[in-house]
């Protein structure tokens, strides 16, 4: 081969060379600070968005008597007899068993009528969204 | 004719060679061509799909769902979107599809039924490039040149703001909060920010600012205002010392007014217990937060005795309207030794240990410092927020942000900040640090936490541009300010009962109780009572009515008045001759719906609604029925659930409510309860 040709051999390896050593290093990769503080406070949380949703709504409508983690120490719970359950303590949840109880009231499972039916004052997709909070409540933090 | 001859006789072959291998090229292209369309990334999809539809469909609906194929769009010319989608996301209105994968899944919750899409399409909500047909071209991550590529969910909350122009959408909590804040922080004080329009903001006028307080408060609380009162809804103006001493010496000179009252008092005769009782008494909490508990709707009080001075303090309180015109805080009945007690108690109870004696008011005479202070207020636009007769208000100091999510994101500056170029990010760090966008700005900083801060962003990054037709907008109604006149109208301005009730939706939102029915709600004795001396319904409300010491002429007044005025035509007209077996019938469904669980009667019952045992007293019997139908109507997000009640449930519920608490005498006139 003459000169020229072992020159342009050589001048394409370098290029190659370069070129998957750009694409192998670690990528100065542009943040998203505005996301990255929204996720930042769900970790915190440890909640999904759907059931941050569900827990805003738990804060209002349930709080008073379930308490505000959900451990039936509202402060309106020593007025009731039965008095709310700690739902932390429950480990798997029937997710239509919950949404019959919010949407139609305790008493629509043969329980106390303590606990009103909500299914004409929420959407339906309020109730999905408490469903899926309640469901959430005795997961463990990671 | 030798150029012709030369073409003719040499240029054939080469040409014939020329013609061959475009042919060919073609022909390479064209096939090319064929089989990239052919083996389209959406037809692979719709393949795989087609697969998964026979896994998830019985025979009769395959036979129903056939055809199905091809490319699919949607096209929304009054969005000016074409939306091709459902080309791939082929199950997405289908509940079938509930638990499959993507992109085949159906839509999650009942978004679709308030959205169909074949109104509102897909990109409106989730951005991404809706005429692509493969994944990485439709933006589903973002993309180099792709301004909008797909929202992730965590922000997604700023498309619904684009419509829904509500202050507080509902089932979007970080748009509603992102707004919540905007209002607290006052940002359309100095930008002009579509829907916010007739809002305002208003710190309080300083025109007798050197009257009121005390200089070295004054000098710490211009460095940094949550340094004072970490609540403090005044951003921090980042100012040099230079700054803070002239702005200083202007402020302290302003004492246009001589609003001061107090040349009578004899302050060696001030009893500070009896001061605690009426701080007590009028429930000054309400709206004043003393050591982290109280109301927000007045300043913090815990270190008042550190900021204003004693002449001052009790010129305002014993008439808060002719020392602060603005002032939202209501005039009480009080004499001057019992405002002298309460001001001895407040500048004793909440002054730190190290506030010293009451130095004298000193008047700036330097000429030079006075218009350097003068200058500050200006060029850092506090006439914004601050009235001051001296200083007409120059309008908006900050730019407009109409229209700021549709600024181009890569010509705003981002500074040093290594972060993807978009109007997100680009609104975020100008919230949170805006000095770090490569010029000191003149913009105040709120110590936003980040979480809040990217609230703001989202909230503010649904002001696009785009003019959306009138049919898609959801508007926040603009209330029309309310100002009775004659003698009522004097009255709810010495109380400012519109500080904390609303009429029309005008008004402050501290009280639940919204005044516009209030004449058929309540009864008009009970109104004189409640006025009188207003006690707690609930019993576990924390903001209570103050107790104003109002004359019985004047809540005669006002009770009459709402009992003419304030009334719901729809409640009004309701037969109140109630039969026994109706009430018996009430007291039994009280039982069996749980009322007793929020509900307390005489000593039974929880603690989150009113007290019933009074209500045959308190509340008229057309509003109770109309209530207990339709608690929702009357009062979105109320804890009241609807039970679904029938005509005839409500009626018995309303007979046995009304038949409680009423006076023998009244009993005795008969069915009829007003």
């Amino acid at each position: 081969m003459t000169n020229r040709t072992w020159h342009a051999v050589a001048v394409a390896v370098v290029a190659l060379a370069s070129t998957v050593g750009c694409r192998t290093g670690p990528p100065s990769q542009p943040g998203d600070p505005m996301l990255n503080a929204i996720r930042a406070e769900e970790r915190e949380g440890n909640l999904t968005y759907v059931e941050s949703q569900g827990r805003r709504l738990f804060l209002h409508y349930c709080a008073t008597c379930h308490g505000d983690d959900a451990r039936g120490d509202g402060q309106n719970a020593s007025n009731l007899s039965p008095a709310p359950p700690d739902m932390t303590a429950r480990t798997s949840q029937d997710p239509a068993l919950i949404r019959r109880v919010i949407a139609e009231g305790s008493a629509a499972v043969g329980r106390s009528p303590l606990s009103p039916p909500w299914g004409r004052s929420l959407s339906q997709q309020q109730i999905d969204y408490l469903v899926a909070y309640c469901q959430s409540i005795g997961r463990k933090k990671p | 004719m030798g150029v012709a001859v030369e073409v003719r006789n040499t240029a054939p072959p080469r040409l014939h060679l020329v013609f061959a291998g475009l042919g060919l090229a073609f022909l390479v292209i064209f096939s090319w061509v064929l089989f990239h369309e052919g083996a389209a990334e959406w037809r692979t999809t719709q393949a795989r799909f087609r697969r998964l539809e026979t896994t998830v469909k019985n025979p009769h609906q395959l036979a129903q769902a056939a055809g199905v194929g091809g490319l699919r769009q949607i096209w929304l010319p009054d969005l000016g979107r074409v939306d091709r989608c459902e080309t791939c996301h082929l199950g997405i209105d289908d509940p079938a599809f509930a638990r499959a994968p993507a992109p085949f899944a159906a839509h999650p919750g009942t978004w679709l039924s308030t959205h169909p899409t074949d109104r509102f399409g897909c990109t409106p909500c989730h951005d991404g490039q809706g005429q692509a047909t493969d994944y990485a071209t439709v933006a589903h991550q973002p993309q180099p040149f792709v301004t909008r590529p797909m929202r992730p969910l965590e922000t997604i909350e700023a498309n619904c703001g684009v419509c829904h122009r509500a202050l507080d959408p509902p089932d979007a909590p970080r748009l509603a909060e992102g707004r919540r804040l905007i209002v607290e922080s006052g940002c359309f004080s100095c930008h002009e920010i579509p829907g916010f329009e007739g809002m305002t903001f208003r710190g309080p006028s300083l025109d007798s600012i050197g009257y009121k307080v005390r200089p070295a408060w004054l000098t710490s609380w211009l460095k940094d205002p949550k340094g004072y009162l970490p609540q403090s809804k005044m951003g921090n103006f980042r100012l040099s010392s230079d700054e803070i001493g002239s702005l200083q010496g202007f402020l302290l000179s302003q004492r246009a007014q001589v609003p001061l009252d107090s040349t009578g008092v004899d302050w060696k005769k001030a009893d500070t217990a009896n001061g605690r009782a009426l701080f007590g008494e009028l429930r000054c909490v309400s709206c004043h937060a003393v050591n982290g508990r109280g109301g927000t709707a007045g300043p913090e009080l815990t270190r008042i005795g550190d900021k204003v001075r004693r002449d001052w303090l009790f010129s305002y309180l014993k008439d808060p309207h002719r020392v602060q015109a603005d002032t939202p805080m209501l005039q009480y009945r009080l004499s001057d030794p019992q405002w002298r007690d309460v001001t001895a108690f407040l500048l004793e109870q909440y002054s730190s240990a190290d506030t010293g004696a009451e130095p004298p008011p000193v008047t700036y005479q330097d000429a030079r410092v006075l218009a350097a202070g003068r200058a500050v207020f200006e060029r850092r636009g506090c006439p914004s927020c601050h009235r001051l007769a001296a200083i007409k208000d120059a309008g908006r100091i900050g730019p407009s942000l109409a229209g700021i999510a549709d600024r181009d994101p890569d010509e705003l500056p981002y500074g040093t900040n290594v972060v993807r170029h978009t109007t997100d990010n680009y609104i975020f760090l100008k919230v949170l640090l805006p000095d770090t966008l490569g010029q000191t700005s003149t913009m105040p900083t709120f110590a936003f936490t980040p979480a809040d801060a990217a609230k703001i962003a989202l909230a503010l990054a649904s002001i696009r541009k785009t003019d959306l037709p009138a049919s898609y907008v959801l508007r926040r109604p603009a209330p029309v300010p309310y100002r009775p006149g004659g003698k009522f109208g004097e009255l709810v301005a010495r109380y400012r009962c519109l500080s904390c009730h609303t009429v029309g939706g005008f008004g402050g939102d501290l009280s639940t109780v919204p005044l516009d029915r209030i004449g058929s709600q309540l009864q008009r004795d009970y109104l004189v009572k409640y006025l009188l001396n207003p006690g707690a319904v609930r019993v576990s409300v924390e903001a209570r009515m103050p107790v104003f010491h109002m004359l019985p002429d004047e809540a005669k007044t006002i009770a009459d008045y709402f009992s003419m005025v304030f009334l719901d035509d729809g409640v009004e007209q309701y037969d109140t001759r109630f039969t026994a077996e109706e009430a018996r019938r009430g007291q039994e469904l009280y039982g069996q719906l749980g009322c007793q669980a929020c509900h307390q009667l005489g000593t039974k019952g929880g603690y989150v609604g009113p007290e019933l045992s009074e209500t045959g007293a308190r509340l008229r019997p057309g509003w109770i029925a109309a209530w207990l139908s339709k608690p929702q109507i009357y009062k979105p997000g109320t804890l009241q659930p609807d039970y679904g009640l029938s005509g005839a449930d409500a009626r018995a519920l309303t007979a046995y409510l009304t038949s409680l608490g009423r006076s023998p005498a009244a009993k005795a006139r008969g069915g009829n309860a007003q």
